[in-house]
């Protein structure tokens, strides 16, 4: 308990994160004996990891005090261009992901460099983005009419998010895998340590000789590149690409990171945590479904939960 | 706008300037307002060979007054350096109960109207009490809350429908003449009466530097609160337009208002960074926004284009309204 007591308080938020999944799927066993079953969990998990990829991209801009609103349209997007780049087709698979996963670096790093450079607040920028990705994707595939954008996504997409190995799914392997790239990458690299730094206090990382504008673009980018992969994970995952299939994940990768501890005004908060936070909304949604919880109460629930983890987190505020 | 006294220190000729850069962000508003007004009666005029008449200004007001009452609401939190995101949520709510229970006549329509501003206002406390008694962060209280609000409005009208009076819409959105632009008159001019209270002097105060505002004696518990209340309680009026406008209910058509009254007050010049800007210029952002609509619909824009050109618009003016602002201010004195 000392040992507990003693860690920073993002550690402490971490481990609070975690309880709080933990938590969410004992409830699930108890109003619904076979929940814990390896199956339900597992399916769980995969849905999570879509959340939890998304919101990789957005911890990222978080911990610098930013915030990307241009996730549902960059994820559509992603989706929109592995099927209508690959056209179903096996061969194609490996142009169609690199196109889109190149096409969410892009976007990123226009939004970073829109941050960075010409100083427009970030909620600004990545809405005004969202937006004008929405626009040109509707306007190009003619409202997702084309006849190119019913494909299926190739095989090795759909297996991607369908298959296993060595009894895990795919999806949840390369979430792992993300995990612990992202988790190193921020706490044992000198790139974590400037996004930390930044932050932070900006002017004091820049003034430390970081390059904040190479920074910003930067962690936009990862941001854009997450949201278009976790486009071609869903697209896999449902067969094809759907007209506003990225719109529940702007508020709910905002939630995931907001209630992994993640300190909403940046430069402070674990990716640990966020993964967290994204099985918790998860299980959350499935344990109310599970119920037979009508739409509206899973609205409210979520709300109520996002709150009362808050006001739970904010006894440890460090003022 | 601002009681400054620096501006009596300066020599005449500099009064003028000062004034231009103290209000720099609501002169560019109504010069981008101007230009919007302007392009659209070119187009209008291009391609109807005639000026628009009364029916195109009414049904413009018309559409504007739910936006501009949701922009006002949020300009007032926006200003204490805060963000509602659960705008669209109690739009969303007052739309889904005004449909239940107004009924057919004026005189229900309207009580019930009292009983729905009262609901918006109550939501604006809760997310008030969380962020200035529960010291969250207002982005992350209003993702809650917003939430919380759109599963309430569902519950209040599962399935698109419900009924307006006839009355209560041609009181309201009257469709035949722009009678709607005395409601936002009334709301400038209670806006100016606002800006001079307490309440007012304190908003500013705590938007530009809330521990200065603190140790100067300013009540933050009581103008956060207060702001927060003003902002449900114009959402709330926000529904009972859109839903007058409908003349039925849906519980998810206000979702939008949360993304766009945040654009409308961003491009009325108010700063999302607290302290500077105008409920006159988030009026000016709901009209700019509307506007736009309109000029590309003329314009015969491929309405599946339509949020690119928005968010291209969008970012032009805050980058160019930065530049000239920030060319302005930092102008030699």
């Amino acid at each position: 308990m000392n040992g507990f007591r003693s860690m920073a308080a993002e550690s402490r938020r971490v481990v609070y994160a975690i309880a709080a999944a933990v938590a969410l799927f004992l409830l699930g066993q108890a109003v619904h004996p076979g929940f814990l079953g390896l199956a339900s969990v597992e399916s769980i998990l995969v849905i999570a990891s879509f959340v939890g990829l998304v919101a990789a991209g957005q911890c990222f801009v978080i911990l610098i005090g930013g915030i990307d609103l241009s996730v549902p349209w960059v994820l559509n997007a992603g989706a929109i261009v592995l099927t209508t780049t690959s056209l179903g087709l096996e061969s194609r698979a490996p142009i169609a992901i690199v196109a889109a996963l190149v096409m969410g670096v892009v976007i990123g790093a226009i939004n970073g460099a829109g941050v960075a450079i010409f100083g427009i607040p970030a909620v600004v920028m990545t809405l005004a983005m969202n937006g004008i990705i929405e626009g040109l994707v509707l306007g190009f595939t003619g409202g997702f009419t084309c006849s190119a954008c019913s494909s299926y996504a190739p095989p090795f997409v759909q297996a991607l998010a369908h298959d296993s190995l060595f009894g895990i799914p795919d999806a949840l392997l390369l979430w792992l895998v993300v995990i612990v790239l992202v988790t190193l990458a921020l706490n044992i690299t000198r790139f974590g340590r400037a996004t930390y730094a930044l932050g932070n206090n900006p002017r004091a990382a820049v003034l430390a000789g970081i390059d904040a504008r190479g920074m910003t673009i930067m962690l936009y980018a990862a941001s854009g590149f997450f949201a278009a992969l976790a486009g071609i994970l869903l697209v896999g995952f449902g067969g094809q690409a759907s007209l506003g299939m990225g719109d529940p994940y702007l508020f709910t990768s905002i939630a995931a990171v907001v209630i992994g501890g993640v300190n909403i005004l940046g430069g402070r908060g674990h990716y640990l945590g966020v993964a967290a936070g994204a099985i918790s909304l998860t299980v959350l949604v499935s344990v109310l479904l599970a119920l037979n919880m009508p739409d509206y109460v899973r609205s409210i629930a979520y709300g109520v939960v996002i709150l009362g983890l808050l006001l739970a987190y904010g006894r440890e505020r460090e003022t | 706008m601002q009681p400054d006294t620096t501006a009596d220190a300066l020599p005449r000729g500099n009064r003028l300037g000062h004034l231009i850069a103290q209000n720099i962000g609501l002169i560019l508003a109504g010069a981008i307002l101007l230009i919007a007004i302007v392009g659209f009666i070119v187009i209008y005029g291009i391609e109807q060979q005639r000026l628009p008449g009364n029916f195109e200004l009414t049904s413009t007001v018309n559409s504007a007054v739910p936006l501009v009452f949701a922009a006002v609401g949020q300009c007032f939190v926006v200003l204490t350096k805060g963000i509602d995101l659960s705008v669209g949520g109690v739009v969303d709510l007052a739309n889904a109960m005004a449909a239940v229970t107004m009924g057919k006549s004026l005189a229900s329509a309207l009580g019930w109207s009292v009983v729905i501003l009262l609901v918006g206002a109550a939501c604006g406390l809760v997310n008030g009490l969380l962020v200035a008694l529960g010291r969250l962060q207002p982005i992350v209280v209003t993702l809650g809350t917003l939430s919380i609000y759109q599963g309430l409005a569902i519950r209040v009208l599962p399935e698109p429908g419900g009924m307006i009076p006839p009355a209560f819409t041609n009181f309201l959105v009257n469709p035949n003449a722009p009678y709607a632009l005395i409601f936002i008159v009334v709301l400038a001019l209670a806006w100016s009466a606002f800006r001079r209270s307490r309440a007012g002097v304190d908003l500013y105060a705590i938007g530009n530097d809330e521990a200065a505002a603190r140790a100067l004696g300013v009540n933050i518990l009581r103008t956060k609160i207060i702001a927060y209340m003003l902002d449900g309680t114009l959402a709330a009026a926000a529904g009972l337009f859109l839903a007058a406008s409908a003349t039925a209910g849906d519980a998810t058509t206000g979702n939008s208002y949360t993304l766009s009254s945040i654009v409308a007050v961003v491009l009325g010049g108010v700063s999302l960074f607290g302290g500077r800007g105008s409920a006159i210029g988030a009026i000016a952002g709901a009209l700019i926004t509307t506007l736009i609509v309109n000029i590309l619909f003329f314009g015969h824009v491929n309405p599946l284009f339509q949020s690119f050109y928005e968010g291209v618009f969008l970012l032009i003016a805050v980058v160019v309204g930065g530049v000239i602002g920030g060319t302005i201010r930092r102008r030699p004195k």
